[in-house]
């Protein structure tokens, strides 16, 4: 469809957002709650991240190997996009009022806090639901919010959810230890589909007016992505197990070890596929063998090692890129393996505007990941990066709730509204002009 | 309700759990029941989980096969076949109707066009270009049906100089393509090279995540679509690559190398930007440790034994431990340690410490890597209904993953796990057409179904 997307990127600021007049509260930290709201941040929903004063989310600490950018957790930066930062003292009486305030104003809130610590803050499902029975109200943590892992506190993060769900143990090679992912998957995963359920309720509130609670565990939420590994286990009778780079339900679709020291991944399971890799082997002899004539055939375990070794034999005999470009000629799935300087320089991902260079008043320019869903009419938007710690305080207590200055100034005396600590990723970045970025200014 | 210990919140917990308890879901309404989906899926299982979880919230949804059905069907561990399907797509058939439909016909097409001229949403997976090739692209079928919202998932999304590739999108390529896979996995030791120790390399991820990452994001984009059409009447084409959507995932790694020339490497079952947060061995296999704040590690510190020794009450800050060196140092101090335990051992104690420990109720996160037949087993998912056996009327008890969430109001649901190719030829052809067996008999015949 070349018309509907021309000149995509180009074109995005003329088109409106998909999700514009949606108003979002959370209160979130670390990954699994912040990362599901920016999505809704880039479709044009108005964000307001909640975080307790003065030291905020803790994903303002982390960093690869120490190093940060502008004193900021580059990840913070990724996860953070195009909201607006508020910081409430939520132990306090009167921050628990201004929030319900909010939340009276609000389509959805979002929480990753421990089981019924909203509860505890007054500021539970049924607390909410009394000023605003339409609200959308999603809770995301470890174990829910009922049952023995919940009930005993248990802390829980990413890794903790790789462990629990069996997916670490499946993602490692035949005989070696369980192997830990580098990205935080069950965080992020867990963090997009509770957007799924959060927008799948906003359809069910257009038509009936009715709000919902909502509660997502993130380990249960990834042994819904594991498939085929659960009928496996009841059909059998056996434990699945791990089988490294190769795919046990696909075949050929694995990863090769090059003559350049590469390495390219490839897939040719259909006939076609399958056909168009013997020929580019130089072996179409493979494709009638009877051990390799059919896929289901093809996947028997024997048949399925004895293919990848006569393709692993020949991989090693070509660079990485020959394999890509030998895949596009005879028409069976290749790539060679990307690392982040190729995801980087790929005109490819930037032509299609999926990176793209932002343009932050208080961070300058750098590049970053647009969200990865291209829509034709109302394409999302990564407009802003993150903000220090209370940073637009002013302008939502105005905008929203009407405060003015000498009421802003009793908050803030009592601790109930809070700006930045004085430290690395709490405060605005050094080369700061006390200016900008600021909505309201004084 | 299992046997254990009440928290002191439990009143909370029992009131959630009457609001949302699993057992209760088809006590409930559906989100999406007004809508009617078409899934075009070919050869891609991304395409088939985004239209599972809009069948989970209630969509009618079609999932049209060509007449020999599609390849998903045969994917499957050692090639075993249930009936015609295998246990992949036991997982991805489940709410849909199932019916064939030859689009490499005018035939075929024309029907295809009447139906998504009755439809809400459609879903395709083909390489950029067939479907226009075939006149059934966007631009085609939203002339018939504005209101129709079209989403295309593929390896290289629908434009951009390497669209025009005709490659499947399948996920060990989008993993590597992803910049993800490159960057997870065991580190060579010094001095071998990867014929010595062929594990030592770049890693996907075991279960298919490139693909459920690609159609969850696709999923979030046809629900804010609807939303927008709500709104306007309007419908739109969406288009998802899937290396892009994996890769998005990755939350540092681009700024990384854009702003400081650092390519992001591999580091085993350690990580790049976390202290404490890793594997450790354990007696009887391993856990995960993690404490990402500094009362948390010198916590874990205090539970095997070695505040005193390592000196954790004069740290600080995290900050040196976050270092390579640092971590790799600790590691090789906390292996022999944590090894003296079981897993469940070491998970008692932080589960302990919290009650008793010095620094309590800070304690580090204490989780044992299980398998996933382990996994399939543990009562705590159990009670939560994670592994409720569906009971489908053709294939019998078939136990799969339940829904992502749960919600007080329309829970998602599994009301069956498959049906066999053309299945529901006879419900849908009449439902949407009024195509009885005359017609269905004439059609099959010109291999049209």
């Amino acid at each position: 469809m070349p018309g509907v997307f021309k000149d995509y990127a180009k074109n995005k600021l003329k088109k409106p957002a998909p999700l514009k007049g949606i108003r979002v509260i959370e209160v979130c930290t670390l990954l699994f709650g912040p990362a599901g709201p920016s999505f809704l941040a880039e479709m044009g929903a108005e964000v307001i991240k909640i975080e307790l004063p003065p030291a905020g989310d803790v994903t303002r600490s982390l960093n690869p190997f120490g190093w940060f950018f502008k004193e900021q957790g580059p990840m913070f930066m990724h996860i953070n996009p195009s909201k607006y930062y508020m910081a409430l003292d939520l132990h306090k009486d009167m921050a628990q009022n201004i929030f319900k305030e909010l939340c009276s104003k609000a389509d959805i809130v979002e929480f990753n806090l421990r089981p019924a610590v909203t509860n505890r803050w007054n500021i539970g499902y049924e607390d909410i639901k009394k000023v605003n029975p339409g609200i959308i109200y999603i809770e995301k943590n470890g174990f829910g919010q009922w049952g023995r892992y919940a009930e005993e506190d248990r802390p829980s993060n990413d890794g903790a959810a790789q462990a629990l769900s069996g997916y670490a143990w499946m993602s490692s090679f035949s005989k070696r230890p369980p192997l830990k992912q580098s990205i935080w998957i069950c965080d992020v995963y867990g963090a997009m589909m509770g957007e799924v359920a959060v927008l799948a309720a906003l359809h069910h509130r257009k038509r009936t007016g009715k709000g919902q609670f909502i509660e997502m565990s993130q380990s249960e939420n990834i042994m819904r992505a594991m498939g085929w590994i659960w009928p496996y286990q009841q059909m059998t009778g056996k434990g699945a197990e791990p089988s490294g780079n190769r795919d046990q339900c696909i075949c050929p679709a694995d990863t090769f070890l090059c003559k350049d020291g590469n390495f390219a991944a490839l897939a040719a399971p259909a006939p076609d596929e399958f056909k168009g890799l013997c020929t580019a082997m130089a072996k179409p002899e493979l494709a009638d063998d009877a051990r390799f004539k059919d896929h289901t055939t093809r996947l028997k375990d024997e048949n399925a090692l004895a293919i990848l070794k006569i393709i692993a034999g020949w991989a090693v005999g070509k660079t990485a890129d020959q394999i890509e470009n030998l895949g596009k000629k005879h028409g069976f799935a290749a790539t060679r393996l990307h690392n982040a300087k190729d995801e980087f320089e790929d005109p490819h991902r930037r032509d299609r505007g999926f990176i793209k260079e932002i343009d932050d008043p208080l961070y300058g320019k750098y590049a970053d990941h647009e969200i990865p869903i291209m829509m034709s009419k109302t394409p999302p938007k990564h407009r802003w990066t993150v903000r220090p710690v209370g940073f637009d305080n002013d302008f939502i207590m105005t905008k929203i709730l009407g405060r003015n200055q000498a009421q802003l100034d009793e908050l803030y005396t009592h601790g109930v509204l809070g700006r930045w600590k004085d430290q690395q990723g709490r405060r605005p970045p050094p080369d700061w002009d006390g200016q900008s970025g600021a909505i309201l200014r004084r | 309700m299992a046997d254990y210990k009440r928290a002191k919140w439990s009143a909370w917990a029992d009131n959630i759990r009457s609001l949302d308890d699993p057992a209760h879901n088809f006590e409930k309404p559906e989100a999406l029941d007004d809508l009617v989906v078409i899934d075009l899926s070919s050869r891609s299982m991304a395409g088939c989980f985004c239209s599972s979880m809009l069948s989970e919230l209630g969509a009618e949804t079609i999932r049209i096969e060509p007449p020999g059905g599609d390849l998903v069907r045969t994917y499957s561990p050692n090639g075993i076949m249930v009936k015609d399907t295998g246990l992949a797509y036991l997982q991805e058939g489940r709410n849909k109707y199932h019916v064939t439909l030859n689009l490499e016909t005018e035939e075929g097409r024309d029907i295809l066009k009447s139906l998504a001229a009755q439809a809400d949403v459609l879903i395709e997976t083909y390489p950029a270009g067939t479907m226009d090739k075939w006149g059934i692209g966007y631009e085609a079928l939203s002339e018939i049906n504005p209101r129709l919202i079209f989403a295309s998932i593929s390896t290289f999304g629908q434009f951009g100089p390497e669209s025009k590739r005709k490659q499947y999108d399948y996920d060990n390529v989008s993993q590597a393509r992803s910049s993800i896979q490159y960057a997870t996995g065991e580190v060579l030791p010094e001095g071998k090279t990867v014929n010595d120790v062929p594990h030592a390399v770049p890693t996907k991820a075991g279960p298919w995540i490139a693909w459920a990452v690609s159609g969850t994001f696709a999923a979030m984009g046809i629900l804010a679509a609807l939303y927008h059409r709500d709104m306007t009447g309007e419908g739109q084409a969406i288009d998802v690559s899937t290396p892009e959507a994996y890769g998005r995932l990755n939350d540092y790694q681009l700024m990384w190398y854009g702003e400081a020339g650092v390519i992001n490497e591999r580091f085993g079952s350690l990580d790049t930007a976390l202290w404490l947060y890793g594997f450790y061995p354990t007696k009887d296999g391993g856990v995960f440790l993690g404490g990402l704040r500094l009362e948390m590690w010198k916590a874990f510190v205090d539970i095997i034994g070695k505040y005193d020794e390592w000196k954790a009450e004069e740290w600080t800050t995290l900050a040196p431990f976050m270092k390579k060196d640092w971590q790799l140092k600790y590691q090789s101090m906390i292996d022999p340690l944590t090894a003296q335990y079981t897993s469940e051992e070491l998970t008692k104690k932080s589960v302990e410490y919290a009650k008793s420990g010095r620094l309590a109720p800070i304690t580090p996160v204490v989780a044992e890597i299980v398998s996933p037949w382990k996994a399939m087993q543990d009562e705590n998912w159990l009670d939560r209904g994670m592994f409720t056996p569906v009971q489908d009327p053709v294939y019998g008890s078939v136990l799969c993953a339940q829904a992502q969430w749960k919600a007080t109001e329309t829970p998602p649901r599994t009301k069956w796990a498959c049906r066999p190719i053309g299945y529901d030829n006879g419900f849908i052809y009449l439902k949407y057409f009024g195509y009885g067996p005359v017609k269905l008999k004439e059609l099959g015949g010109k291999g049209i179904i």
